[in-house]
């Protein structure tokens, strides 16, 4: 679904992806692990193109991403969900008005239609009264489940999750996890970036284990987290777990 | 020499307040084309093509590089020169409408650079949630960043119009009859400037209080929307 080949990318003081390739199946849970500054969010937010990749390709459904032509990346990006650490949801509009932007505005749906869509997915994250308050007076949890719904409402064929927890107070976690969890038990496709060891292990169905802009190791969540081959993941589990 | 009574009759009063309302209508459309001016100019430059990036620069340095004064008359006295010499016909042209071309355009030179900040003040995280959700930068530009732009804008562009309100009295050298012309011409007459500046002065600053209340209120209800 997603194939990444030989994708370097350079920042003005550091090599943030170093010749990294990795191939996406469909219904995949693939966390990304590392220390920070391994190249985990870079390298995800190069798959939404959110970041330019110096050399290498990154395809999508068999297609080259290309940058410079926006049709086709705008296009593509529809078919990807985002979830950002700092949510970024939009503060002039309401919950729901969040939630309708992506479909009404970009796919051009009916706003009725999707209007219907949209509070059933906030009632199964349990936000459904919140539809017509404006997202600062949310919290940081009911921040993050608006954003992963927004995200839902594309429809997209993968969901692609940068640290969505690392933002929140503790107590705030697991309602988030909780969701994501739903949505792995649904088969979806997901990228993970998490610090979240426990939910990685859970559910996941590949772990990537990266360090300096390469990936050193991946496995099944079983064999990672009891086996851990390399030197540098185990000395990563060591510091971690 | 008249005295103060003189001078301050109905008739004439209302002969300044007639002045005042032309100020207030060049100030308004001034600010009006000068608000579009600027949005248009601003989403230039911050646009990817270097084109529209270029004009939108020539278009603010030329403006801000250039007394005002220079520009009303160029309007006025200027365009229609070059009118004339490329199609040779004779342009009519009023000073009313004029003076408020050249004050808008003006206006928009320097509200350009206050929407340009205030775009760029916009946390880059607002690009990065439109652009997942597969928007252009167009979209994300009209739906996301410049409604939250606005918000942040108006309290420099109640001063920009409280600016207008002062400049606009510039007008008065093309012709035009606004407070500053009026309280001239009652000056003459009666051989006493004092009293009719007095009097010009104190309807410039009711009109700028006045501005700078109905802002203060407008923050005020914004801050609890917040």
């Amino acid at each position: 679904m997603i194939k990444i080949e030989h994708v370097c990318k350079k920042f003005p003081n550091i090599v943030a992806l170093d010749d990294v390739s990795l191939d996406i199946q469909p219904n995949e849970v693939i966390c990304l692990l590392g220390p920070s500054g391994s190249g985990k969010s870079t390298l995800l937010r190069s798959i939404n193109a959110l970041e330019i990749i110096d050399s290498g390709t990154i395809s999508f459904d068999g297609v080259v991403v290309d940058t410079h032509n926006e049709k086709q990346l705008c296009d593509m990006r529809t078919k990807m969900g985002f979830v950002f650490q700092h949510f970024n949801l939009f503060p002039h509009l309401t919950v729901l008005e969040n939630l309708l932007l992506g479909p009404v505005e970009v796919l051009g749906r009916n706003k009725e239609e999707v209007k219907v869509e949209a509070l059933q997915l906030l009632d199964r994250v349990g936000l459904k009264e919140k539809a017509d308050e404006y997202v600062n007076k949310l919290s940081g949890g009911q921040k993050q489940r608006v954003a992963i719904v927004r995200a839902l409402c594309m429809k997209p064929e993968v969901m692609l999750f940068d640290e969505p927890t690392s933002a929140l107070d503790p107590e705030m976690v697991k309602e988030v996890l909780d969701v994501m969890r739903e949505l792995a038990n649904d088969h979806m496709t997901m990228v993970i970036v998490t610090h979240e060891m426990n939910f990685a292990k859970e559910v996941a169905t590949r772990i990537i284990f990266m360090d300096e802009g390469k990936i050193i190791e991946e496995n099944t969540p079983e064999e990672f987290f009891a086996h851990p081959q390399q030197q540098r993941t185990k000395d990563f589990l060591a510091k971690v777990l | 020499m008249g005295t103060i009574l003189d001078i301050f009759t109905v008739e004439n009063i209302m002969f300044m307040l007639q002045g005042a309302k032309i100020s207030i209508t060049v100030a308004v459309f001034g600010l009006l084309i000068g608000i579009i001016l600027g949005t248009v100019s601003a989403s230039c430059k911050i646009s990817r093509n270097a084109i529209l990036r270029g004009i939108a620069s020539v278009y603010v340095d030329l403006i801000r590089g250039t007394p005002m004064l220079l520009q009303l008359s160029f309007f006025y006295l200027g365009f229609p020169m070059l009118y004339q010499m490329i199609t040779q016909r004779y342009l009519a042209v009023d000073a009313l409408t004029m003076g408020i071309l050249a004050i808008g355009i003006n206006s928009g030179a320097y509200t350009c650079e206050l929407i340009r900040g205030a775009i760029q003040s916009i946390d880059k995280g607002q690009w990065e949630a439109g652009k997942s959700l597969g928007m252009t930068h167009q979209q994300i530009l009209k739906k996301i960043i410049l409604p939250q732009s606005f918000k942040r804008i108006i309290p420099p562009l109640a001063n920009e119009f409280i600016t207008l309100i002062k400049d606009s009295s510039l007008v008065s050298t093309i012709g035009v009859y606004d407070l500053m012309k009026t309280s001239t011409i009652l000056g003459t007459n009666y051989y006493n400037y004092f009293y009719p500046m007095i009097g010009a002065a104190l309807i410039y600053l009711i009109l700028t209080i006045l501005i700078s209340q109905v802002t203060k209120r407008i923050e005020w209800r914004m801050m609890e929307s917040d």
